[in-house]
């Protein structure tokens, strides 16, 4: 059972599909402009650094972005919690959730376009719909998923319904709050890049329209890239938090 | 089995009770005068333009056209994940391989190469179809792998201890095993491979249900608008719920929780 360590086989096989990406237009085998190549994506990467188009495109996609995604987690939270712990609710609102959840929502935005103009309020309303829905659903699910044995114990030790809530329910559903959060989060940077890219007038998702329009791949590519980083870098920061508020779950 | 298609029956009576009194809700607030009907359209003209989408054909070229590049984009997308996932999953090095691609491709914003996919393969099908097929492939890979790698160790050693070869082992081992797996991953790239069609769609086509949206929307007709959209949630509920019958028929079989 000895194969080479998981590190150097994934290293090896990206650098070969770099090299095989930077020498087959070289080679004559691809025309760069339908491809471009590493070494272009760099030189072009510094440039849209320094001349300062990176952060200021950025701001604004940003901006859209925390915007929606405080909007999800103030309404998505508390309405997850609230669905999971009434039936009644669960049994009025669950359809037409469910039926949200398993339709394509970016379709909602020339809705959105047309209601809130093509500026910064149509792209955190994008946000906000496709992160919310993870959340609520996630949070409600959280909500019934803690373990009866427990509500039990608590109720037959004589806990308010207050207590119940803030000591065995919102502690008990965090982790799945969070997982949905996660989801969100990845929501709602194909959303504000969609929305951008559907109509705006700045920000990253605009420049990817503009720069495949203007047949600039390499610069395209490049801002491709910023964003997985940033989806990466955020969604790994929400799964840090998602373990670092389980401690009492030993399992799992 | 019959307590289950109860339930079933029993959350179609609900859901149709609750669309009916918020439709109910949308068709009042326009009468009251609450809601602008330019911006929100209501129930009862959605319906109607339905209906005459339906009569003069233009619904059906549009579902027509969606839905042929979804089949096509998400067959393909269950192809290959199914196949790179199963790779990946049974041996090491292919994993290892595969693995920082996969996660690119859950990070990156898949709709970004909308551009370079039309320089590739110009404005129309094509494009769509690959974007579909982006979009829907990494969840089937994902979890078709992870499925493949939680294969019980020991059932493994038993079959192999009765004389199974490699082959027997994945078609009759391996394969049902991981069943449960693939179809939660199928039935996440469902979602994804739709969204690709219609935003693909948006951006640019000549047809279809994203196309219909966006078109009259630049129009600012909002019951037409309405009427697709309409049309492609009930595309997504049916594509979901679909594969989840599969996903009963196809794992009937399992007995106790698993």
């Amino acid at each position: 059972m000895t194969s080479p360590p998981r590190w150097a086989v994934s290293c090896l096989s990206v650098a070969s599909v770099l090299a095989a990406w930077e020498l087959a237009p070289r080679a004559g085998l691809v025309d760069v402009t339908y491809l471009s190549q590493p070494s272009l994506i760099v030189r072009s990467g510094i440039g849209i650094i320094a001349t300062g188009a990176l952060w200021r495109h950025a701001a604004v996609s940003l901006q859209e972005f925390f915007a929606g995604l405080l909007l999800a987690l103030l309404i998505g939270v508390p309405g997850g919690l609230a669905l999971g712990s009434s039936r009644r609710m669960r049994r009025f609102l669950d359809p037409p959730i469910m039926a949200l959840y398993a339709a394509p929502r970016l379709a909602l935005l020339p809705v959105l376009v047309v209601w809130l103009g093509i500026g910064l309020a149509s792209k955190v309303a994008v946000v906000f719909i496709g992160a919310v829905l993870p959340i609520v659903i996630n949070g409600a699910a959280g909500i019934r998923e803690v373990e009866a044995s427990l509500v039990l114990a608590a109720r037959s030790l004589g806990a308010h319904r207050i207590d119940l809530f803030t000591k065995v329910l919102l502690p008990g559903s965090l982790p799945a709050v969070m997982a949905g959060v996660r989801l969100g989060v990845g929501r709602g940077i194909l959303g504000v890049v969609v929305g951008e890219m559907y109509v705006s007038q700045v920000g990253i998702g605009n420049q990817i329209m503009q720069l495949g329009s203007s047949f600039q791949i390499d610069q395209l590519l490049f801002y491709t890239m910023v964003v997985s980083v940033f989806g990466l870098a955020a969604t790994t920061a929400v799964r840090r938090l998602e373990e670092r508020w389980r401690p009492w779950s030993r399992e799992r | 089995m019959s307590g289950s298609s109860g339930g079933w029956r029993a959350s179609l009576g609900s859901g149709l009770a609750s669309f009916t009194v918020i439709a109910a809700a949308w068709e009042l607030g326009v009468v009251a005068g609450v809601l602008n009907p330019f911006f929100t359209s209501r129930p009862t003209a959605i319906l109607s333009a339905l209906v005459e989408q339906a009569l003069t054909g233009a619904l059906l070229v549009n579902v027509r056209v969606s839905l042929g590049e979804f089949l096509l984009g998400f067959g393909l997308a269950a192809l290959v994940g199914v196949v790179l996932g199963v790779l990946a999953g049974w041996y090491r090095t292919v994993e290892y391989a595969l693995d920082p691609f996969l996660w690119f491709l859950y990070s990156a914003p898949l709709i970004a190469f909308y551009p370079i996919f039309v320089i590739w393969f110009g404005l129309g099908a094509w494009t769509v179809v690959a974007i579909a097929f982006l979009l829907g492939m990494p969840p089937v890979m994902a979890n078709t792998l992870s499925g493949v790698k939680r294969v019980d160790r020991s059932l493994v050693r038993a079959a192999q201890s009765f004389g199974a070869r490699d082959r027997d082992l994945f078609l009759h081992v391996a394969l049902p095993a991981c069943v449960p797996m693939v179809m939660a991953g199928l039935k996440l790239g469902v979602g994804r491979a739709l969204t690709g069609v219609v935003i693909a769609e948006l951006f640019g086509a000549t047809a279809g249900l994203g196309f219909a949206i966006g078109y009259h929307g630049q129009l600012l007709q909002t019951t037409e608008m309405m009427a697709s959209l309409l049309v492609i949630v009930a595309l997504g509920v049916a594509a979901t719920q679909g594969l989840a019958g599969l996903e009963r028929r196809f794992d009937s079989w399992r007995t106790g929780p698993g």
